[in-house]
């Protein structure tokens, strides 16, 4: 006989049937679709980054989901630095202007903190969206989506730093005799950042001011992801896991800043000053033979997307068909900010929100996305470094995706405690301090006070238990 | 149709208790018109400052709403803040390099254009362009100016120095102030000019001839007799200029972002930074206290040095 409870199963089962079959039938894009289409006529909001980014849903995602479901995608730009206080602006006003979210990941403990973001792993289930969670790149996957247990986000770019270098420079046999016997090692990517800065001086030496051994974006914020990487990789620790007394300001700390100050004497004059696209015009124009940046820059250098009106910022690529793509020295790269995506907690339309962003991110969706040539998202699934059509966009986006993959792999995550803005501004403020000349151990000092008085704010016992969280993930210290 | 007052009154005064409240309206009248502007006033300008003299005594941030008092916290760590004591200083700095600068410059420009000239006016009008651009857009043309590939100023320089010379003025510590002194004086100038200028040609031209057939040197008509004639609007502009220069940000937003480091950083960009790019809400109102704290007592100190006020 069957009693009230198989009974209360049996009816559970037969409710859910419909749409686990829809999700077995369908991958993640269509089944969003599908369940979308109640929504017709209805409007969301994204945030985005304001600039090329937001060009995506503006002329490509946003009137496609519109196409598809009936669904209009009102997108918010927003500048980078603004994103964080306009996100929480909104929640803290329970306005619920903006449904779905982009979030850099390092922002997630302060949003989750505050109760700004949707936790989604009900509707993951109920969307049948986990099987397909797992083709994201572990390095994403396992760092950038969850707060604790919970899925809070969905890593959507695949931002990491990779050494771009000139291979015809690289290649020139006299150029590698002449290295050879001065160094006494093969003239290829360097491995650590000694052998950077010797075959940046070397180039220099031969070629300025034609063509510098590197250029590096030195204008905040940039240089501290690249900051961030090195002090990690020379054996530096942010922290003492127990007192949580900074410890940047180390020996190592100081080397490394020493290091990164040495390094701008074979670079090119003003290089102090060089800011994202001052450093994408010299490499481009050929002014540089080494640079480490987000993989934009490879997509560009081989001249992918030129001639599409949004990109006519982007200086004509002087140097198409002679890039070589690398891990940087080390081999440790900085994962660098990121997107991920969410869905606002005071989100008046949380499942429409929440299928859209799932659609957005789903492999179907997201290898359209990440081959627009006008926006900057970047590769971050298996199947994307994988793709046969992304392979054949220029002659080496083959070696351009491996390299993207690998450097994925053994990525760096940027350090995220809460308020990280402000240890962010800290790092960017010493920095710059760094290039303004401003003694190298006064600079660390500084940052190691700044970070205290941080800490001391928010409360040492709260960071602590941040801290030890994001040092135990694996991509956290190397 | 509404009555006249009086006879508004005169219909109120009809018993002992209406004699009454006529003698009190008859003394209190005047105020009841004026005290729903008044509320209105007070509402609009000291409610906010109520309410932040409130926020400075709890503890509110971005990712924190917790409302309960927490005494002088926030303005025990105004003491301790070294960067918001550094950002005053920057912010003196400027004021006393670029304040007496713009005087002088716009003192000898008001000279120049006192006397009829050919083009005078066309020649006025060029001067009083930089003061009708937004700061914002006089910070990022200098930007420009300065850039050290691109800018006009770095090859000019190269082409007298016969060599190119890198001159980083947004990133190196001696040439940073320059740069901002440069831009803020090129932009401000023209405004103590046209004041200066309007006082000048205000000054009593009997008093000057008399001097003149006396035989006075030119400093000492300045002194006696232009020098009084225009203090007043000398005051003024100081004033306005003074306070103005104190609360700089535009254009040090433009050209350096309070950089490198905070090397540049003025008052107004670290208040701006606690409060809207790291939303310490608090913090903020007790650094905006302590401003207005500081700007009334030097205000007042001015005002009373230059008799002003008596």
């Amino acid at each position: 006989m069957i009693n009230r409870r198989q009974l209360m199963l049996g009816a559970s089962l037969l409710a859910l049937t419909p749409s686990m079959a829809l999700a077995q039938a369908k991958n993640a894009a269509e089944v969003a679709v599908e369940a979308a289409k109640k929504f017709a006529g209805t409007e969301i909001s994204i945030v985005w980054e304001a600039g090329l980014q937001s060009l995506d849903p503006l002329n490509y995602s946003g009137p496609k989901w519109e196409k598809l479901t009936g669904i209009k995608v009102k997108v918010v730009e927003v500048p980078t630095d603004q994103m964080f206080t306009k996100i929480m602006q909104d929640f803290r006003s329970g306005a619920g202007a903006y449904d779905a979210l982009n979030v850099i990941p390092s922002w997630m403990p302060d949003l989750v903190k505050a109760g700004a973001l949707e936790p989604l792993d009900a509707m993951v289930d109920q969307f049948g969206y986990r099987d397909e969670l797992q083709d994201i790149a572990a390095a994403y996957r396992d760092n950038q989506m969850k707060v604790g247990d919970k899925i809070y986000g969905f890593p959507d770019d695949g931002d990491v730093m990779l050494l771009y270098y000139r291979k015809d420079i690289f290649e020139d046999p006299k150029m590698m005799e002449e290295f050879k016997a001065k160094h006494g090692y093969d003239l290829a990517p360097p491995k650590d950042w000694k052998q950077f800065s010797e075959i940046g001086q070397f180039i220099t030496d031969k070629m300025a001011p034609k063509t510098y051994g590197a250029g590096f974006f030195r204008a905040a914020p940039y240089p501290q992801y690249m900051y961030q990487e090195r002090f990690r990789m020379e054996g530096g620790k942010f922290f003492d896991a127990e007192t949580m007394k900074s410890t940047v300001n180390s020996d190592v700390g100081v080397k490394v800043l020493q290091d990164m100050l040495a390094d701008n004497k074979f670079m090119p004059p003003g290089v102090e000053q060089w800011n994202f696209v001052d450093n994408l015009a010299n490499f481009l124009q050929g002014a540089t033979a080494m640079t480490i940046s987000w993989p934009p820059y490879g997509r560009w250098a081989a001249g992918y997307g030129s001639g599409e009106e949004a990109l006519n910022w982007v200086p004509k690529t002087q140097v198409a068909g002679k890039v070589g793509y690398s891990i940087n020295p080390l081999g440790r790269p900085e994962l660098g900010v990121g997107f991920a995506l969410s869905v606002s907690s005071a989100s008046k339309n949380k499942e429409a929100a929440y299928l859209f962003i799932q659609w957005l991110n789903s492999k179907q969706t997201s290898l359209e996305r990440v081959q627009l040539p006008y926006t900057l998202r970047d590769p971050f699934r298996t199947s994307h470094y994988e793709s046969a059509e992304y392979r054949k966009l220029w002659p080496d986006a083959g070696a351009y995706l491996d390299t993207i993959k690998l450097s994925g792999e053994k990525g760096l995550l940027d350090l995220s405690m809460l308020q990280q803005d402000k240890y962010d501004e800290a790092m960017s403020k010493a920095l710059s301090s760094l290039f303004a000349g401003t003694d190298p151990k006064a600079v660390a000092d500084e940052m190691a006070a700044q970070f205290d008085a941080i800490t001391e704010k928010v409360g040492a016992d709260k960071q602590k238990e941040i801290y030890q969280a994001w040092a135990a993930k694996p991509g956290a210290y190397p | 149709m509404a009555l006249p007052f009086s006879r508004l009154h005169d219909a109120m005064s009809t018993d002992t208790y209406g004699h009454r409240l006529s003698v009190f309206s008859d003394r209190n009248f005047k105020y009841l018109m004026v005290a729903p502007g008044i509320l209105i006033l007070l509402l609009v300008g000291i409610f906010p400052l109520i309410y932040s003299l409130v926020v400075s005594f709890q503890n509110i941030t971005m990712t924190d709403v917790d409302t309960s008092f927490q005494g002088l916290l926030n303005y025990k760590q105004l003491f301790r803040d070294a960067r918001l004591w550094q950002a005053l200083g920057h912010t003196a700095l400027i004021t006393a390099i670029a304040l007496p600068l713009e005087l002088v410059l716009g003192f000898l420009l008001a000279q120049l254009f006192l006397e009829r000239m050919p083009g005078r006016q066309i020649f006025v009008a060029l001067l009083v362009l930089p003061t009708v651009l937004s700061p914002i857009v006089a910070g990022a043309t200098w930007r420009l100016m300065f850039d050290v590939r691109f800018g006009p100023i770095g090859q000019i320089v190269s082409y007298f120095a016969g060599e190119p010379v890198t001159l980083l003025w947004t990133v190196n510590p001696s040439l940073v102030y320059p740069a901002i002194i440069i831009c803020e004086v090129w932009q401000w100038t023209p405004f103590m000019f046209l004041l200066l200028l309007a006082a000048l040609s205000n000054v009593d031209q009997s008093q000057l001839e008399a001097a003149e057939l006396d035989g006075a040197s030119y400093w000492r008509v300045l002194r006696q007799i232009i020098m009084p004639a225009i203090k007043p609007v000398v005051a003024i502009a100081v004033l306005i200029r003074g306070l103005d220069l104190f609360r700089i940000f535009d254009i040090i937003w433009a050209l350096t972002e309070g950089g490198p480091g905070s090397m540049t950083e003025t008052i107004s960009l670290y208040t701006y930074v606690i409060g809207f790019t790291q939303f310490d809400t608090s913090y903020t109102a007790a650094v905006a206290f302590l401003v207005v704290a500081l700007l009334s007592v030097i205000v007042t100190l001015v005002l009373r040095r230059m008799e002003l006020v008596k």
